[in-house]
């Protein structure tokens, strides 16, 4: 006898809402259904009716915790539509910022993944150490959270040189707790039992279910898209992907944890290695036809944005893949044969960002029948 | 007549209802702060279980449509009873306890079970999914502690050789802690074990894992009756830290400081303070486990040092 | 025994990573983007600041000819102070305040 847990739209274990319908028995989870939607914000229509300048603070809405990646790939889209080329030091603050979202957001993902396992203590530790993190980011754009310092042709704000030596203090501090982290999930018993051989992936089912990001690299795919298929400043700055091979949530951990330390090792390059120049090219927002898509590696995975200009001022078509709509689908192998305890756990271990999601359910408005697209057409190949 | 008055005032004030929920309740609130503090915060001031407490009371008293009302609505009170029976069977105010039978120890095995059982019943009549898997989860977990409990409690009696709670305070005067009897030592650490099941905290604290199941059983009460579970939490908790205070650290006994004699209520109130502060100390460096996990540690580790300190206690002499 | 033991007992004796706030506050750095203020005199009504808001929230103040922004739809992007050409618009470093209109 079999009987329905609903996880969502409200429930502890989401930061977020969308609806997973799980059916168990006992304690055995037996099936799930998602229905997502829940977030939808028209956020594409909305782009396509404001100008380019504009639409670089609504793209930046779209998400709370990868804002910057979000405006820095609206802008790198928008640059290439117009044929401009930022400046080499906007290039670089750009690496800087987005590396300390990079930061920022896999430490967030610790502490809330701790508190599914019911470690508050290791919670309230990363959320302290994440602070550092957006004290920084106040100090060198002027908000926590909402940086707006992209701009289409640049960025708005320098770097100045009296900010440097806070900056590589608090890096310091970030990195040596970074690295307490990784002790610490290394040796913990008990986040081991709880997070080893849970949700595993294995590496098939994620190249067959297009995972990204820190989910794929978790299972053995090696891809980064920012080695594969280098934008910005990354083309200069050197560093390593961290990649394991269980597939479980202790690996995508690991991944995480990992990629911190080297998030501070590229900040502390880019500092070094920062040119001196403008920062700011002029940019004239009309733009001609054209069509562009531009890649980059968000915290969670690859984002991908495409945009279609015609003449005016506003572009004619924006379209965003972020990167939680391409590891939803691999959630329906992560949960065969797991517990109700393990749900949280496994659905925050692909770090799921559903504001970033525009839509998924389609709704048939002549006949009134709702069609949710199933996992063949979420699925895409990938060699 | 004055047994009557007696046994009233035993019930209401002292160690009962009013004695042991302010204490229960104070114990709560330290063990917050505590919590803050070793997570580097300032954490809620100690009074908190107090403040929310008057402030659930003051909210309106909703049954839910779904769920069993008589059922739903006398859980939590019977729960709150079996608690104030449980803390006058401990010795509290002094070596002897305001109840006391020949076999105190089997009567409060039972009784300490009685708010698990009415917290299941609890969930099972909310009629949300929530409450009926914190219900199942339990009873898993209840089929895991008590038994080391139980093995615990018999290897004490089995060394003291008497199953009232009196009679193991007094061997403790006589002969020293039984927590420093090479016999008891292994029973000791399963005992501590089962505690931490016992009141429910991490890594145990599965029934009510609030980012699985809301809060298990109690998902779905709120005002005046979720305050009354918390209340029972609180006796439950100086109960169960009470017993292992009279079993294993000598229980209420009065020390001469100076010149001055101590209560011993003073002494109790030091030593369940100090018990309830290892579990929270627990409770902070571990993350939770799977109640597959938790079954299976309970019938291995634990089993096995209680049962090996029962059979030292009837061995060897 | 857990790896966190050694930093969870040193947290009891050091002082607290959070404040009591409201009794204590902490200091926001130079440059951070609080509430925006306007300086009338400045002002030279070229309305370049209605035309750089992302979100429409300057409007026209009718008696003083200077413009007006509606807080609740700022969203603290500071394009205004930017575009201002005489610097009329100024963004402070002023986060706990509850109008509802800067005029």
């Amino acid at each position: 006898m079999t009987f329905i847990i609903p996880v969502g739209p409200q429930h502890p274990s989401l930061k977020e809402p969308e609806f997973f319908r799980f059916e168990v028995k006992g304690e055995e989870v037996v099936d799930v259904d998602i229905r997502l939607g829940y977030a939808h914000r028209g956020i594409e229509e909305a782009l396509a009716r404001r100008n380019y300048q504009h639409g670089v603070y609504l793209a930046e809405r779209i998400c709370g915790i990868c804002n910057v990646v979000h405006s820095t790939t609206y802008c790198q889209t928008v640059e290439q539509l117009a044929g401009v080329d930022p400046p080499e030091r906007a290039k670089y603050i750009r690496a800087i910022i987005m590396e300390l979202e990079r930061i920022h957001s896999h430490m967030l993902w610790l502490g809330v993944a701790a508190h599914q396992m019911g470690f508050d203590t290791l919670f309230m530790l990363a959320w302290r150490d994440r602070e550092h993190v957006l004290d920084l980011r106040e100090l060198i754009s002027g908000g926590r959270i909402h940086s707006a310092t992209n701009t289409v042709g640049g960025v708005r704000r320098d770097i100045k040189q009296e900010q440097i030596p806070k900056i590589i203090e608090r890096l310091r501090i970030v990195e040596g707790r970074a690295r307490a982290y990784v002790d610490l999930w290394k040796s913990d018993r008990t986040i081991m039992a709880r997070c080893s051989n849970v949700g595993v992936l294995r590496k098939d089912d994620a190249l067959k279910f297009s995972a990204v990001g820190p989910v794929a690299r978790a299972s053995g795919v090696n891809a980064d898209v920012r080695r594969d298929d280098t934008y910005g400043a990354y083309g200069d700055l050197s560093f390593s992907i961290p990649v394991e091979r269980a597939g479980d949530v202790w690996a995508r951990g690991m991944v995480r944890l990992m990629e911190i330390i080297e998030s501070v090792g590229i900040i502390r390059q880019a500092l070094e290695r920062m040119p001196s120049g403008p920062v700011r090219h002029p940019f004239d927002l009309k733009i001609p036809p054209n069509e562009a898509v531009e890649r980059t590696e968000a915290p969670r995975g690859e984002l991908l944005y495409y945009a279609r200009s015609n003449g005016t001022e506003m572009p004619e078509r924006v379209r965003i893949r972020t990167p939680t709509y391409g590891t939803f689908a691999s959630l329906r192998p992560m949960f065969c044969g797991a517990t109700i305890a393990e749900i949280p756990v496994v659905l925050w271990s692909i770090d799921p960002c559903f504001g970033c999601n525009d839509r998924v359910t389609l709704v048939n408005s002549d006949t009134g029948e709702v069609r949710v697209v199933t996992l063949g057409e979420l699925g895409r190949r990938r060699k | 007549m004055i047994d009557v008055a007696w046994f009233l005032a035993a019930v209401l004030v002292f160690p009962g209802l009013l004695f042991s929920s302010l204490v229960g309740l104070l114990y709560l609130g330290v063990d917050r702060k505590v919590t803050g503090r070793l997570q580097n915060r300032i954490g809620p001031p100690v009074w908190q279980e107090f403040i929310d407490f008057g402030k659930l009371m003051g909210k309106e008293d909703i049954t839910p449509a779904p769920a069993q009302s008589s059922l739903f609505t006398a859980a939590p009170l019977l729960a709150l009873g079996a608690s104030v029976a449980a803390v006058l069977l401990i010795p509290v105010g002094s070596a002897q306890p305001a109840l006391s039978t020949t076999a105190d120890l089997i009567i409060l095995i039972y009784l300490l079970n009685l708010p698990a059982v009415f917290l299941m019943l609890g969930g099972y009549a909310s009629g949300s999914p929530f409450g009926t898997s914190g219900a199942i989860r339990y009873i898993v977990q209840l089929m895991g502690y008590e038994l080391v409990f139980i093995l615990a409690i018999a290897a004490f009696a089995a060394r003291t050789g008497t199953l009232q709670l009196a009679g193991i305070v007094e061997y403790q005067a006589r002969h020293g802690w039984l927590l420093f009897d090479w016999r008891i030592i292994p029973a000791a650490a399963a005992m501590f074990m089962a505690v931490q099941g016992k009141i429910l905290r991490v890594p145990f604290d599965i029934p009510e894992a609030e980012s699985e199941i809301v809060h298990g059983p109690l998902t779905e009460y709120s005002g005046p009756k979720l305050a009354i579970w918390r209340l029972s939490y609180g006796i439950e908790t100086v109960a169960v830290a009470g017993l292992v205070a009279s079993v294993l650290f000598g229980g209420p006994t009065p020390y001469t400081v100076g010149g001055l004699v101590l209560p011993p209520v003073l002494d109790f109130i030091i030593k369940t303070f100090l018990i309830v502060m290892l579990t929270t100390l627990i409770r902070n460096i571990m993350a939770r486990l799977r109640i597959d996990q938790s079954l299976k540690f309970y019938w291995t580790l634990p089993t096995l040092l209680a049962a090996l300190s029962l059979v030292l206690g009837m061995v060897v002499p | 025994m857990p790896k966190i033991l050694p930093t969870v007992i040193k947290n009891l004796f050091r002082r607290p990573f959070t404040v009591k706030y409201p009794k204590v506050r902490r200091e926001v750095p130079e440059g951070y983007r609080g509430k925006p203020v306007i300086n009338r005199e400045k002002c030279i009504r070229c309305w370049m600041c209605i035309r750089a808001c992302p979100d429409r929230a300057i409007s026209i103040n009718k008696e003083t000819r200077t413009p007006m922004i509606w807080l609740g739809r700022c969203t603290y992007c500071g394009e205004c102070a930017e575009a201002c050409p005489t610097r009329a618009i100024r963004m402070t470093r002023e986060y706990e305040f509850l109008d509802q209109y800067v005029r």
